[in-house]
């Protein structure tokens, strides 16, 4: 998902053309304070009336510990191309309460559906990362939850290396809490954008942790990301086999199948089906 | 001395809204210059006179700098120029 800046007109208009699964229209660290009245209104035009392809649509609104992100709300959730909000420096599952409160209440008022727009949840500090399945369960609008890149690094009292070293357990903390929750988990952004190797590396690390995707700050590193994240042919075709070999067995009232000499029971046969749906092949013939 | 505010930048795709409070009665006074003006003037100005019709506002002097922005962003600037001046007030 790649992060758009709230008060920029080129990149609101042009973003979501770059490839990448989602955007996040920005109204935090993107727009500066005396901005940010310019950049809500903005982004809300952008919302009514913007184009976004196929794109998912997020905004990243201003944190609950500022005076913003309750006007930020009211501005961007009575828009339908709006599909969820990301909240910045979530800590505790009392700022998921809170945003839920705030969210139901506008969602009321403006005949949306109570409890449509979802929640993304950044978690910046180390009681963030803590209290990650906590935050996780805490509501069902949430969708996702993710860890904090610079900001986490600071609360943990270091800083960022080249390897990512210091973020490693909170990433696999934030895989396990994810998963245990039934959310997705994301992973933070990559800064460096120059360094495509660097991005593949620490891509393919957290998709070997389990994340379901990254967030992006500039276009170019969508397709590095992409490569990654996609499928191969012979990955696609096996879990083809899998699932053919599944769906023959069940048809015969059999359980565990084999397939290549190797034995398929269900968590295989779930695994196949998550590779065809990041493939996006819905059906198996 | 009237007061004035602004919103935007000069940014492709962007423009710089001026807006100065007028006397009552006085209407509204409307000034566009940059890469768009020449061909998209008069459905600039609708579309600003539409943005100070929803927000009440009759008598205003503004000036644009238009960069390339679109329908919404130009709509965007005004009203956000505007509310900086009611805020100021």
């Amino acid at each position: 998902m790649l992060y758009l800046p709230g008060n920029n007109p080129n990149m609101l208009t042009r973003g979501y053309l770059f490839g990448s699964d989602g955007i996040i229209l920005d109204l935090e660290d993107a727009v500066p304070m005396r901005e940010k009245d310019a950049a809500r209104i903005l982004v809300s035009k952008y919302l009514d009336l913007g184009e976004f392809g196929s794109c998912e649509v997020t905004v990243r609104i201003n944190g609950v510990d500022t005076e913003y992100w309750k006007e930020d709300l009211a501005a961007v959730l009575p828009y339908k191309s709006l599909s969820g909000i990301r909240a910045p420096k979530v800590d505790t599952p009392e700022t998921v309460k809170i945003l839920d409160e705030e969210m139901s209440a506008i969602e009321e008022k403006n005949n949306i559906p109570v409890g449509h727009t979802q929640i993304f949840c950044l978690l910046e500090t180390a009681n963030g990362i803590w209290n990650a399945y906590d935050i996780a369960a805490a509501s069902k609008r949430v969708t996702a939850i993710i860890p904090g890149g610079e900001d986490l690094t600071a609360d943990l009292k270091t800083s960022r290396s080249y390897e990512g070293t210091e973020l490693e357990w909170s990433r696999r903390m934030i895989v396990i809490a994810a998963r245990a929750a039934g959310v997705d988990p994301l992973d933070t952004v990559f800064p460096r954008i120059t360094d495509d190797e660097g991005l593949r590396r620490e891509t393919e690390f957290i998709k070997q942790l389990g994340f379901a995707g990254k967030s992006i700050i500039h276009p170019n590193q969508i397709p590095v990301i992409n490569a990654v994240f996609t499928p191969t042919e012979q990955e696609i075709e096996k879990a083809l086999k899998i699932m053919r070999a599944a769906k023959e067995s069940a048809a015969r009232g059999q359980g565990a199948v084999s397939v290549d000499g190797r034995m398929v029971d269900a968590p295989v046969v779930k695994r196949a089906e998550y590779v065809l749906q990041r493939a996006g092949i819905t059906e198996v013939d | 001395m009237s007061r004035t505010a602004q919103a935007g930048t000069l940014e492709s795709m962007d423009c710089l809204v001026t807006v100065t409070e007028a006397n009552a009665g006085s209407g509204i006074s409307l000034g566009i210059t940059g890469s768009s003006a020449a061909r998209f003037k008069t459905a600039m100005e609708k579309k600003v006179h539409e943005v100070l019709a929803a927000m009440g506002v009759k008598d205003i002097d503004i000036a644009i700098q238009d960069n390339g922005a679109l329908d919404i962003v130009l709509g965007a600037r005004v009203e956000t120029a505007v509310k900086r001046l009611e805020r100021e007030e």
